[in-house]
């Protein structure tokens, strides 16, 4: 072999080299990021998670309607106690529409308690007061005397809470988010049944966004 | 031949970010034997090849498509049909750049009053950033050698993301959510958290201020949530105390944001230029300059872009450049082979020897130089200087407690020494609610 092939063979050697360091991510650790995984809450995560979804609105307030219509106090009520959602309280890091929970909430208990509980709509009491005015002042018809007080008075508030704990590193995000509710006796103050959910999940990201 | 290899020899050169022009040989590249000393079999095998360098470099020379975008275009492709004329205009926005539009779009709403474009905007930009992005096709494509960083889909640098959650618990705090607005500053303060700087932790002095208001407000402790923001602050200057039954919130921005630029030989390192604003804080004069309202300058977004440390994708782009240069480098050694192994091809020829295996040599180490000069200047090592380019320097608040109705005053601007400067003073009415509700004013030096 003369000198210039052993050039030639040198050249393509380096040039392989050279090519095969194509791999510009070399030394980062998961570079297409490690897609979100739920965990149970007792489970060791890798790193810390994110935030509130659908599924988990699904999953806790399915958990809640059972829990509740499970306590004596609306298993076995003899007349069907009269419950007021009250706004549930954020504070986790995620924005939530924090109606939704209560309004899924009630719609599960609605449709599963078959007449156990009953509802106030406080969010219509505005109007309500404005209608009965208008039936007392004669300006609209009424089916009954308008004077006679019959908006209903609570027996329980419900109510719920979303606090939540979030770890970030480099190794990723980590967000723990704990719903509890509850339901509060409007005449003793006391509360009668809480429950909480938990929801614990964590990613990595992409490195391109690292 | 020579003229064909000449041609291709500068248009790679040419294509050198760094600009410099490296010559072998006296500025051209000589692939084989000249005139009649050619060997007809060198001659017969240097053709071939030279044209399958020729479709290589056609092929390399397609570079980085353009930023496509998917609205409708001349001949009324695909992507247009079935779509409503307000799609089309959304959709003229490359999708990749969807975040980055939406953010500016809601600092301008933002500014001009139109709040409900402003929550729009920023609830559609936090779906895109609030997640966690993997397995994104683009994403891996702005890690990969020839594509450049600014083809991933735009979240922003995280004084930008944090931004767009300090805006939108503005907005949060406006409609009567403070807890949703406080669940924002969190969230801004978590993704300034773990920098790659020490002492840089999740350092935002407001967010925390305005967490723990939030939570005061919410009838909560905010007590922890304001030593941290004091702390973050400094012993030299105070926070002003949680007046929890102040009702109006007033909100102020002024100066002209960080600037993002691509520095190193091959512009793959993000930098970020400041121009420190003349408007150092402001004051709110009311009441006929009875009431003045302090807004000083709590947090500086400069500081901010400027003391996160070292990116991951830096890394890449480093390996990127690495690439790249040695790529040049290698191409560089082989093209000089080549040209030795031409000379000693027509020497031999000279004496009457036998000069195939030179010439072959030096046609392969002509390919082999111009693969790895197309390979290093097809690689993207830019680093990605898209920004959301209407933030503002520096952020301040107050809390103070009016009457229900209209108040008259004006916003000044004070300079480094406590100055009015007067021409950029601007008249402000706020209109106070009775309904108990705080009262939200966003304030802004920036028209845009």
């Amino acid at each position: 072999m003369n000198l210039t092939s052993r050039l030639f063979l040198v050249g393509i050697a380096a040039t392989s080299a050279f090519l095969a360091g194509c791999a510009t991510t070399a030394g980062v650790r998961d570079p297409a990021g490690v897609p979100v995984t739920e965990m149970r809450p007792d489970e060791r995560g890798f790193v810390a998670g994110t935030g509130i979804e659908s599924q988990d609105l699904v999953s806790v307030t399915d958990k809640m309607a059972r829990s509740i219509l499970s306590i004596p106090q609306i298993a076995r009520a003899q007349v069907p106690p009269s419950i007021v959602l009250d706004p549930v309280v954020n504070n986790t890091r995620f924005p939530i529409n924090k109606d939704i929970f209560l309004t899924r909430l009630r719609t599960q208990l609605n449709s599963k308690a078959m007449g156990q509980v009953s509802f106030l709509d406080r969010e219509m009491m505005k109007t309500l007061e404005r209608e009965r005015e208008l039936k007392r002042s004669g300006q609209v018809t009424a089916s009954a005397d308008p004077n006679v007080v019959e908006f209903g008075g609570a027996d329980f508030f419900l109510t719920g809470k979303l606090d939540g704990m979030t770890t970030r590193t480099s190794a990723g995000t980590s967000d723990y988010v704990l719903y509890s509710f509850r339901l509060t006796d409007a005449r003793t103050s006391r509360i009668v049944w809480e429950d909480v959910a938990e929801v614990k999940k964590q990613g990595l990201e992409d490195a391109a966004y690292r | 031949m020579r003229a064909l290899f000449s041609m291709t020899w500068s248009s790679i050169t040419a294509q050198s970010p760094s600009g410099k022009t490296r010559r072998v040989s006296g500025g051209i590249f000589v692939a084989g034997p000249a005139g009649g000393h050619a060997h007809p079999r060198g001659r017969g095998w240097i053709l071939p090849a030279a044209l399958s360098a020729a479709v290589l470099l056609a092929g390399c020379a397609t570079g980085v498509v353009p930023a496509q975008r998917s609205g409708a275009d001349a001949s009324g492709s695909r992507t247009t049909r079935g779509l409503t004329v307000a799609d089309r205009r959304v959709q003229s926005i490359a999708e990749r750049d969807r975040v980055l539009f939406n953010y500016r779009t809601a600092a301008l709403a933002l500014r001009n009053g139109e709040y409900d474009l402003a929550k729009e905007k920023l609830d559609d930009a936090i779906v895109r950033i609030g997640g966690i992005i993997t397995n994104d096709a683009e994403a891996a494509r702005a890690r990969s050698l020839f594509t450049a960083e600014s083809n991933k889909p735009f979240i922003g640098e995280p004084y930008e993301r944090v931004m767009a959650y300090y805006y939108r618990g503005i907005l949060y705090w406006r409609d009567g959510q403070p807890d949703n607005a406080r669940a924002c500053f969190r969230s801004g303060q978590v993704i300034d958290s773990d920098p790659g700087q020490q002492g840089y932790d999740a350092d935002y002095v407001l967010l925390d201020y305005l967490d723990g208001l939030a939570s005061a407000k919410l009838n909560t402790d905010g007590g922890d949530a304001f030593r941290r923001a004091q702390q973050r602050l400094g012993e030299q200057r105070a926070l002003p105390p949680y007046v929890e039954d102040a009702n109006v919130l007033v909100f102020a921005e002024f100066g002209y944001g960080p600037r993002k630029y691509a520095a190193g030989e091959y512009g793959q390192q993000l930098r970020f230029y400041i121009d420190d604003s003349p408007t150092h804080s402001a004051r709110l004069v009311l009441e006929g300059g009875k009431l003045i309202v302090p807004l000083p300058g709590y947090d500086d977004l400069g500081h901010q872009a400027t003391t996160r440390g070292n990116r991951v994708m830096d890394h890449i782009l480093g390996n990127k450049a690495f690439f790249k240069s040695s790529t040049s480098v290698a191409g560089d050694v082989a093209l000089a082979g080549a040209v030795i192994a031409n000379d000693q091809a027509r020497r031999r020829e000279r004496q009457g020897k036998d000069g195939d295996d030179a010439n072959y040599a030096a046609v392969g180490l002509g390919l082999l130089g111009m693969i790895g000069k197309v390979a290093s200047a097809a690689t993207q090592t830019q680093a990605d200087t898209r920004q959301w380019d209407n933030l503002p320097q520096r952020l301040s608040f107050a809390a103070v407690k009016l009457p229900a109705g209209e108040h008259r005053g004006r916003l000044e601007f004070l300079d480094r020494t406590g100055t009015v400067l007067e021409r950029r003073s601007q008249p402000v009415t706020l209109s106070v609610t009775p309904d108990g509700r705080d009262t939200v004013v966003f304030l802004s030096e920036l028209k845009r």
